[in-house]
């Protein structure tokens, strides 16, 4: 068990689940803060942008706002576990306040329910991305080569130096991996005080 | 029509635009769509296939992202053909400038080239599609044997019809790394076909 006193390597704080990340962030470990924001500023990000499309000033404003607004108010979340979802929702009330700002034409409860959908399927993504990241290296390599960069079956067996009828099933097999791996997690509901 | 997204149109209308004397979309987006409808046959198999064969959902995923990328392409392939078409038509008028001569030649080449990386994909796609095809016919649910074989038909049709392409697009002389990697497609899908097709008789 790790205490906070101790001096920790950010390699190995990344292997800190979220609330124990959470109980070092409290306990004022600089590490553990750099780790949060390098966990998470995607995911912030990949809100602010794909699911409010805010201009870059804004999304720059909304950014850094809502990492001031965690560590302000870390304090106040009441489940540790529930980071994530924690920082969806803060996230998600930034970027509105930021739309409101703006004056824009669309109603709000419309991009409410639109930046809903989207954070939705960006919290799917990065479940799916965090679970990748538990295969084994083998899988994680043809994942990443077919799916993300679209790499034929004729390519892939040529560079990783396997039987081109192979890849399909290999590919295949490692996707059931992925999905054990996703029906496995249950995301707990959360929330805070704030 | 090559600035329209053949995607967003219905069949009717798609089918109708190939039919006018417009040279876009043409045999590139035919061939890009041909092997995307030969990928859903094969997720169509594969999602059928659940009891009798453990890797069918993994299978339909595959086949799902090459739907994708195949359909994407019927756009982007009608897009480069008519820049690559326009590009020839001001080279062939002498261009705009004088002693921009090499310049343009240079961006000739750009959009012939790409105008040639296209089906070569599209060629790559139909290979894909083909394999996991013959996969889906051999392993898959027996009854939907057909189905596969027709998919297999369809993606080495497309992968032929998309190297010849290349081959045409460029005028590419032989030995040409692209176009050998076309037709080694080519050749991949059609002997993925012929084997199904020859094991169902």
């Amino acid at each position: 068990m790790l205490r906070s006193d101790e001096p920790v390597a950010v390699s190995r704080l990344s292997t800190l689940t979220d609330a124990e990340l959470v109980e070092r962030c409290r306990g004022g470990e600089a590490d553990a803060w750099n780790e949060l924001v390098e966990r998470f500023s995607r995911y912030v990000y990949a809100i602010i942008a794909r699911g409010f499309r805010l201009g870059a000033e804004d999304a720059e404003d909304v950014f850094q706002e809502v990492f001031a607004r965690i560590y302000t108010h870390l304090d106040k979340l009441r489940d540790e576990s529930a980071l994530r979802p924690w920082i969806a929702q803060l996230t998600r009330r930034l970027c509105l306040d930021a739309v409101e700002r703006r004056g824009r034409e669309q109603p709000t409860g419309e991009v409410q329910e639109e930046g809903r959908d989207e954070v939705e399927e960006i919290d799917e993504a990065f479940a799916v991305r965090e679970a990748v990241t538990t295969l084994p290296e083998a899988c994680q390599e043809i994942l990443d080569r077919f799916f993300a960069r679209d790499q034929s079956y004729r390519t892939i067996s040529s560079e990783l130096d396997l039987p081109a009828g192979t890849v399909a099933s290999r590919i295949a097999r490692c996707l059931r991996k992925l999905r054990d791996e996703l029906e496995g997690r249950s995301e707990p509901a959360g929330g805070s005080r704030e | 029509m090559a600035d329209e997204r053949y995607l967003d149109l219905s069949v009717t209308a798609f089918l109708d635009g190939l039919a006018t004397r417009e040279r876009a979309p043409g045999g590139g987006s035919a061939a890009a769509l041909t092997v995307a409808f030969a990928a859903g046959l094969v997720a169509m198999v594969a999602r059928s296939s659940r009891v009798v064969w453990d890797e069918a959902p993994g299978i339909a995923a595959q086949a799902l992202a090459l739907q994708d990328r195949a359909a994407a392409l019927a756009g982007s392939d009608a897009e480069a053909w008519d820049e690559a078409v326009s590009a020839l038509s001001a080279a062939g008028n002498g261009g705009s400038a004088e002693g921009n001569g090499a310049r343009r030649d240079f961006e000739l080449e750009q959009k012939l080239a790409r105008a040639a990386a296209i089906p070569l994909e599209i060629a790559e796609l139909g290979a894909d599609v083909a394999l996991l095809a013959a996969d889906a016919g051999e392993y898959g649910n027996p009854a939907y044997r057909a189905d596969a074989a027709a998919g297999a038909a369809l993606a080495a049709g497309g992968a032929r019809a998309a190297a010849h392409l290349v081959e045409v697009n460029l005028g590419m002389r032989a030995g040409d790394e692209r176009l050998e990697r076309a037709r080694a497609s080519e050749k991949a899908a059609a002997a993925a076909a012929e084997r199904l097709l020859a094991a169902i008789g």
